[in-house]
C-alpha cells in the first residue's frame, strides 16, 4: 500500500533509526576492513619498518600480476574448487536422494552424516595428517591390509594436493547434502510418481525431474561452497603448511605468507582485494544464473 | 647491627623502586621457557617486579613482535628474538650497552656467556640484546649400537675401521648401510616445509663449504657455490635412503617419535628437545645417547645455531625492570635452579657445571657443537630467503627436482630477494 505524503512525514526518520544498528555493524565488520585493506593495498609497507610506509598507487597490483607464485597459487585454488566441489556435489546429491526415502533410523543417520561439517577445520586438518601418517596412519594401514605399499601422502606434491582435496571432500560433502536434501524434500511427490507411472527409470527421473527442479538449490549450494573454498586456509595450513615445496600453497596461504611471514602488508592487501573481486565476480555470475532460472520458473 | 640495618634499608629501597612495576614478556613456548615461567615467583618475590609472561609457539613470536612493537609504542617490555630475525628487529631494540647495570642481579660479564652465542645478538656492530640459550644443533648417536660387540666386529670386518660416533657424513653413510641390515635407520631428516628444513640445508651447505648469502662491503651477495651445493644435496639424498618410511615429510614430532622408539641410529637435535629423548617415560633410548658435534662434510664440520636473544624494545617504559629480569634469567644463581627444571643455558659456567655433567650429558655436546657454529643468513628479509632455501632444498632432496635445477632455481630466486 502506498503511503500518503502526510504519513511519510509522520514516519520521519524512524526506519533509519531501526536500521542504524545493522548499518553500523555491517560497516564495522565488513565495509571498514575491506576499505582499509583497499587503502593499504596502495602502499608499500613492511610491518617491521612501520616508518617507511610509501604510497605507490597501483604498483602492488602490477607486482601481483607479475608474480609467478601468485598465478601458481591462484591455479591451485581454482583446481581445488573445480575438483572438490563437483565431487562434493555429486556425493551430496545422491545421498540426498537416498535419504529422501522413508526408512527406520533415517533421522539418526541424517544427523550422523552431518557430523564432519561441524568439525573445526583445524581439527579436521590435524586428524587427516595423523590418518595420512605413513607408518602409523589408519589410511596406510587399510592400504597395507589390501596389499598396497605405504604412501607418504604429504611428502610429494601430487599426493599432498590430493590429500588436501580428499580432506575437504570428506568434511564438506554433507554441507552439499543438507542443502540439496532440503530442496529435494520440498519437491512434490507427484512429480516423481507421475514420471514413474510414465515408465521413467531412475536416471531419467534424476536428469529430467530432480535436477531441473533442484537447479536453483544446486546453484546456491555451489555458490556458497565456492565462496567458502576461496578462503580455505586452516585445514591446509595444518596439513601441509603449503608444502611440500609450494605445491599446496593455495592463494589464502600465500596471502598469509606475504602478510605474516614476510610482513609485506601492502602486497598481501592487494592480493586480498583481488581475491575479493574474484569472489564477487563468481557470486554475481552464479546469482544471475539463479535469478534467470527463477525467472524461467515464474 | 648498623650494617644489617643498612643492608635491609638498601634492599627495601631496591624492592620499593620496582614496587608496582609490571613487565610484559613475550617468549617462545618450549621446555626452556616453561622452566623460566615455573620459577617466576622467585624473581617476583626477590625484586617486587611483577612479570606477565606470554608464551607462544616459536613461529608466532615474530608476528606478535611485528604487530606489537614499533619505534614509538610497545606492548612488551622484553621480547625474545630468534637469531635470524635480529636483523629485521635490531633497530627497534635498545642496544645492550645502554641497558642499566642491574640492582639485585648484575649485568652479566660478556665472558661468562659463550662467545659464539653472543654473535647471534650482534647487528650492525652493536649487541642488541642478551642471548639466553646455548641453542645449537647437537648430534645424537646411539651408544648401545656403537658399543654392541657383535656390531663392532662385523662393521670392522666390512669397512676396515671402528664403529664409533661418525666423524664424517661418509662414515655415517657406511654405518647407515650397515645398520639397514639390522633393521635400524641410520638417520632421521627434517624435510617438512618449515624452518627445520632451512636449518638442514644450512648445515649441509656449510659442511660442504658454501653459504647461500654473504655480506660483502655492506651489500648482500648470493654466494652459493653450485658444485658444492650439489655435493651437499647429493649426500643428504644418499642419507635419506637410510631414513624411516615417510622421511620425505619429517618434522619434529616424527623425528622425536622415531628416535625415541629406538628405530634411528643418529640425528641432529635442538637442546631444548633433548630432555624428551632422555625421559625414560617417553623414550626407550633414554640414557643411551652420546652427544657430540655433527659429523663433517667434505670441507668441515658445521652446526646450525639458533640462539634466542632477549631484547628490550626502545619504546618500553620499564627498561630497568626488564633488564633486571633478563639478568635474573641469565644469572648463575637462578640458572642453577632453572637448569634443573629444563633450561638450556648460554653460560659457560652452567654448561660446564660438574653437577650437570652427569644429569645433562648433552651440555658437553652443545659446547662441542658451538665450536662449529654456523648462522643462517643474517638479512632483514630473512623469511623470504629461508623460504627460497627450504622450498628448493626440499624439492631437491625429495627428488621432485634435480639437484642441479634446484640449485639454479635457488640462486635465481635468492638474487631476486637480495636485489
Amino acid at each position: 500500500m502506498l503511503l500518503s505524503s502526510k504519513n511519510k512525514k509522520k514516519r520521519g526518520n524512524f526506519p533509519l533509526f531501526f536500521l542504524a544498528p545493522a548499518l553500523i555493524s555491517v560497516t564495522a565488520v565488513l565495509v571498514f576492513p575491506i576499505a582499509y585493506a583497499l587503502g593499504l593495498s596502495f602502499f608499500e609497507w613492511n610491518l617491521m619498518n612501520e616508518a617507511n610506509r610509501v604510497f605507490i598507487f597501483f604498483k602492488n597490483y602490477v607486482s601481483v600480476f607479475n608474480d609467478p607464485q601468485f598465478w601458481k597459487s591462484f591455479l591451485l585454488q581454482i583446481g581445488f574448487i573445480f575438483i572438490a566441489i563437483p565431487i562434493e556435489l555429486i556425493i551430496g546429491f545422491f545421498v540426498s536422494i537416498l535419504m529422501n526415502r522413508k526408512f527406520k533410523g533415517a533421522g539418526v543417520l541424517r544427523s550422523l552424516l552431518l557430523l564432519p561439517v561441524f568439525i573445526l577445520p583445524v581439527l579436521s586438518g590435524l586428524t587427516w595428517s595423523f590418518m595420512l601418517q605413513p607408518e602409523y596412519g589408519t589410511i596406510n594401514y587399510i592400504l597395507s591390509l589390501l596389499g598396497f605399499k605405504q604412501i607418504a601422502w604429504l611428502a610429494y606434491p601430487g599426493t599432498a594436493y590430493t590429500a588436501v582435496i580428499l580432506q575437504d571432500i570428506w568434511r564438506m560433502w554433507p554441507f552439499m547434502f543438507i542443502i540439496l536434501y532440503a530442496g529435494i524434500s520440498g519437491m512434490p511427490k507427484e512429480f516423481e510418481e507421475a514420471a514413474t507411472i510414465d515408465g521413467a527409470g531412475f536416471w531419467q527421473r534424476v536428469f529430467y525431474i530432480i535436477i531441473p527442479y533442484l537447479k536453483p538449490t544446486i546453484i546456491t549450494a555451489i555458490l556458497l561452497r565456492t565462496i567458502d573454498a576461496l578462503r580455505i586456509f586452516s585445514e591446509v595450513y595444518v596439513m601441509t603448511g603449503g608444502g611440500p615445496g609450494n605445491s599446496t600453497l593455495l592463494l589464502s596461504l600465500y596471502i598469509n605468507k606475504q602478510a605474516f611471514e614476510y610482513f609485506n602488508i601492502g602486497y598481501a592487501s592487494a592480493m586480498s582485494i583481488i581475491l575479493i573481486v574474484v569472489t564477487l565476480i563468481l557470486t554475481i555470475i552464479l546469482v544471475r544464473g539463479n535469478i534467470e532460472i527463477d525467472g524461467d520458473k515464474a | 647491627m648498623k650494617k644489617a640495618l643498612l643492608v635491609l634499608l638498601v634492599s627495601l629501597f631496591i624492592i620499593s623502586s620496582f614496587a608496582a612495576t609490571t613487565i610484559k614478556v613475550l617468549v617462545w613456548d618450549d621446555a626452556l621457557t616453561r622452566a623460566v615461567q615455573s620459577k617466576l615467583k622467585d624473581f617476583e618475590k626477590e625484586t617486587g617486579i611483577k612479570v606477565i609472561m606470554e608464551l607462544v609457539p616459536s613461529g608466532s613470536v615474530l608476528q606478535k613482535i611485528a604487530v606489537g612493537v614499533s619505534s614509538k609504542n610497545t606492548q612488551y617490555d622484553i621480547v625474545a628474538v630468534d637469531e635470524p630475525y635480529v636483523p629485521s628487529l635490531g633497530d627497534l631494540l635498545e642496544p645492550y650497552d645502554k641497558w642499566s647495570n642491574g640492582n639485585m642481579y648484575k649485568k652479566p660479564d660478556l665472558n661468562v656467556i659463550m662467545k659464539q652465542v653472543f654473535d647471534a645478538a650482534v647487528w650492525k656492530d652493536a649487541i642488541v640484546g642478551l642471548p639466553i640459550n646455548g641453542n645449537i644443533y647437537v648430534w645424537m648417536t646411539r651408544r648401545d649400537i656403537i658399543e654392541n660387540k657383535e656390531y663392532q666386529k662385523e662393521f670392522k670386518e666390512m669397512y676396515g675401521y671402528d664403529l664409533t660416533v661418525p666423524q664424517t657424513f661418509e662414515q655415517l653413510l657406511d654405518i647407515a648401510k650397515f645398520l639397514k641390515k639390522k633393521g635400524i635407520y641410520g638417520f632421521a631428516p627434517f624435510t617438512k616445509t618449515s624452518e627445520g628444513a632451512t636449518c638442514e640445508a644450512m648445515l649441509f651447505f656449510s659442511a660442504y663449504g658454501t653459504i647461500p648469502i654473504n655480506l660483502v662491503n655492506g651489500k648482500y651477495v648470493v654466494s652459493l657455490d653450485k658444485e658444492r651445493a650439489i655435493e651437499a644435496i647429493n649426500m643428504y639424498k644418499k642419507l635419506l635412503e637410510y631414513a624411516p618410511v615417510g622421511a620425505n615429510n619429517y618434522g619434529h614430532s616424527e623425528r622425536i617419535a622415531a628416535f625415541n622408539q629406538g628405530k634411528v641410529f643418529s640425528m641432529f637435535q635442538w637442546p631444548a628437545i633433548v630432555p624428551d629423548h632422555e625421559d625414560p617415560n617417553k623414550s626407550i633410548v633414554a640414557g643411551k645417547i652420546i652427544y657430540s658435534a655433527p659429523p663433517a662434510g667434505k670441507y668441515q664440520r658445521a652446526a646450525v645455531r639458533g640462539a634466542w636473544v632477549l631484547g628490550i624494545p626502545k619504546a618500553s617504559k620499564n627498561k630497568e625492570a626488564a633488564a633486571e629480569f633478563a639478568y635474573w634469567w641469565s644469572s648463575y644463581e637462578a640458572g642453577k635452579e632453572l637448569v634443573k627444571v629444563g633450561m638450556t643455558p648460554a653460560r659457560v659456567d652452567l654448561l660446564k657445571d660438574s653437577e650437570f655433567q652427569s644429569t645433562h650429558p648433552w651440555f658437553e655436546g652443545i659446547f662441542d657443537s658451538m665450536k662449529y657454529a654456523t648462522s643462517r643468513p643474517r638479512i632483514e628479509n630473512y623469511a623470504e630467503v629461508s623460504n627460497v632455501i627450504k622450498t628448493n632444498w626440499i624439492a631437491a632432496v625429495t627428488g621432485t627436482m634435480s639437484p642441479e635445477m634446484a640449485v639454479n632455481k635457488m640462486i635465481e630466486e635468492l638474487l631476486n630477494v637480495v636485489k
